[in-house]
């Protein structure tokens, strides 16, 4: 556990703590969503992971596209 | 008198004094400015002050359910205002700051649109001195552009008012139907400065190129109005679920590979305009809640976001993320508060973030918008990403960029601990706050399903980027230029236009020496003809050749318009 910290992080190793944290309270009580797809175990867990390397994802391949030296406008 | 002078004008006609007042003196000057402003809101809701002219009726100060609680927000940031800036000591900026403001609260409180458009304007026309503040080459043209823009949302402002007046007789502020010209033009102009997708470059552009104090202040207002203008005049428009869901939905990759970090929080301002206007496309008692509640927060979480990055531009002069890191130790409140600001837009549970978005996804929920739904659940993991993680990493943590510095100027710590504070409060109690919105509902924020699933939700989009950036998979920030919709104006057009006026100069050109060569031959014709030739008793030189063009443009006119 201590390598695992070492290795991770302090503030990284306190949020997945935090993650397996709010992981277990869903097991405790009963949560349900606005929607019948989040009614499904862990689903804001998994949309959120997902959703962020998604969004990195599709982020770093624009760059290709939009992404110009920074006196572009001023050529 | 003082109760029935419309909010906001006091500000407006107050500010003609700043720049003859010593700089402390000014200071408190102003506050009671903001504060004489505020006190007619006690009038409570009616129709208060109207002048007559010309036969027609402005209604200036009109107060309804949904004014007040824009009227308090915009009285707040006012106040924000002129305490962060207080360590500027030229008049400038506080004139126009201090008459922007003025003039988005008189907005807020007109009952007609030519009171609107009026104010609409003097929004535009103040403001642009923020972005020209900064004094750069950069500034001044996005300032001009900026302008342009803004007068052209005014322009489809006053054409809707005036064929309404001439169909209705009148141009109360009221739903206007999308199916109407007048109707149509109206909501283009509230979508300009709404920033809708492809009309928002403006934002983009010019925002990030003010000075520290004046992206603060235009952070507040300009949109905001907007916003305040389309939940009065097309709430339940069904376009605008769309129209926001997009919003919510692009900007997100940009801000993600922006490098400037006040413009990736415009992008961030844009996609948080987008939850707004998707909520007042439900129209729904609840969801026009949810938007104004998201307003009133966003307001503060995103000024004190900007006022954060300001502090560092001040500091350091860049807010560049690959000039930036490690400034954590150099300004500890600065780094705190933006922490705060990042926590709220996030919208993690007792921050203002959450009571306020709670109320947009449950009134999504409750209308079965299920793509909608996840397309603003999908947003809000990217505003974590962007707003709650890039902005406060890059800037004070990330790497030590060797900058050293210190912390912000007293009056800008001041003015963020308040905005800090304010998105506590809000988070905490959120009953007294739903006090205020327009409707009265009964809504519960913090129950286990809202509050767990939340959490997860952040938790792991934050341990997502955690992993991106601990293995090394997020790429480095680069000094460049993101290519937003202001490409189209800042570089197609030019490059479709110039061409064809260098082509239409030319053919014009040929053509003109031709009008000179048989304009030449009639003048010889008629001296001939006439004894004496006092028409003609000068050479026909530029104006003349531009007389002939104009003729014979008209004549083409009159040709077409004889043969359709």
């Amino acid at each position: 556990m201590k390598s695992l910290i070492k290795k991770f992080g302090k503030i990284n190793s306190s949020v997945l703590a935090l993650c397996i944290l709010f992981l277990i309270l869903e097991l405790i009580g009963h949560r349900h969503g606005e929607t019948s797809i989040e009614d499904i175990m862990f689903f804001p867990a998994f949309f959120g992971f997902l959703s962020c390397i998604i969004i990195f994802k599709i982020g770093v391949s624009l760059r290709a596209f939009l992404m110009k030296k920074e006196d572009y406008y001023d050529r | 008198m003082i109760d029935s002078f419309p909010p906001g004008l006091i500000m407006v006609i107050g500010a003609l004094l700043i720049p003859f007042l010593p700089h402390i003196i000014r200071q408190i000057y102003m506050m009671i400015l903001v504060l004489l402003s505020a006190y007619p809101l006690t009038l409570g809701i009616g129709i208060h002050t109207t002048v007559n002219f010309f036969d027609f009726e402005f209604i200036l100060f009109q107060s309804d359910a949904l004014s007040l609680p824009f009227a308090i927000i915009f009285h707040i940031a006012a106040v924000l205002n002129v305490i962060y800036g207080a360590h500027v000591k030229h008049w400038k900026q506080h004139v126009a700051i201090m008459s922007y403001s003025g003039a988005a609260i008189a907005a807020v409180h007109a009952g007609d649109l030519l009171t609107l458009f009026v104010w609409w304007e003097a929004t535009a026309f103040t403001s642009v001195f923020l972005i020209l503040a900064s004094n750069t080459n950069r500034s001044f043209k996005s300032a001009f552009r900026y302008i342009i823009i803004q007068v052209t949302s005014g322009m489809f402002l006053l054409a809707g008012a005036l064929i309404l007046l001439n169909n209705e007789g009148n141009t109360l502020l009221a739903k206007f139907d999308i199916n109407t010209l007048y109707g149509q033009l109206i909501f283009i102009a509230f979508g300009i400065k709404a920033a809708f997708p492809l009309l928002n470059g403006w934002l983009q552009d010019s925002y990030p190129e003010a000075s520290e104090i004046g992206t603060v202040a235009l952070s507040t207002f300009t949109t905001k109005l907007a916003i305040y203008c389309f939940a009065k005049c097309f709430a339940g428009t069904e376009i605008l679920i769309a129209i926001g869901a997009i919003m919510t939905f692009y900007p997100i990759f940009f801000a993600v590979i922006e490098n400037d970090l006040r413009r990736v929080l415009t992008y961030s301002l844009n996609n948080q305009l987008g939850f707004m206007i998707v909520a007042i496309g439900i129209g729904t008692e609840l969801a026009i809640n949810g938007a104004v509640a998201h307003a009133f927060a966003h307001i503060l979480y995103k000024g004190l976001l900007f006022m954060g990055m300001g502090a560092v531009l001040y500091r350091v002069g860049t807010c560049k993320a690959s000039e930036l890191g490690g400034l954590f130790k150099y300004m500890p409140i600065t780094a705190i508060c933006t922490i705060i600001g990042a926590i709220s837009i996030s919208a993690f549970p007792l921050f203002s973030g959450f009571v306020a978005k709670s109320l947009i996804m449950s009134a999504l929920g409750k209308e079965g918008l299920v793509l909608v739904y996840f397309m603003l659940l999908f947003a809000s993991a990217g505003v974590l990403h962007h707003s709650g993680i890039k902005i406060p990493f890059f800037a004070f943590f990330a790497h030590d960029s060797g900058i050293k510095t210190k912390e912000a100027p007293v009056n800008m710590i001041i003015a963020m601990v308040m905005a800090s504070a304010l998105c506590i409060l809000i988070g905490i109690f959120p009953s007294i706050f739903y006090s205020i919105l327009p409707y009265q509902m009964v809504y519960e924020p913090y129950d286990f399903s809202h509050v767990v699933g939340q959490l997860q939700l952040l938790t792991f989009a934050a341990f997502a980027f955690i992993c991106l950036w601990h293995f090394k998979i997020y790429p480095p920030e680069l000094n460049s230029t993101v290519l937003n919709s202001d490409w189209i104006y800042r570089k197609m057009i030019p490059g479709v236009l110039f061409p064809l006026i260098s082509m239409i100069s030319k053919l014009n050109e040929t053509l003109g020496n031709n009008l000179i060569g048989v304009s030449i031959k009639i003048k010889t014709y008629l001296a001939t003809m006439m004894t004496t030739d006092r028409i003609f008793d000068r050479e026909v030189g530029k104006d003349g050749l531009i007389i002939i063009q104009i003729f014979t443009v008209f004549l083409i006119f009159i040709l077409i318009s004889q043969v359709f």
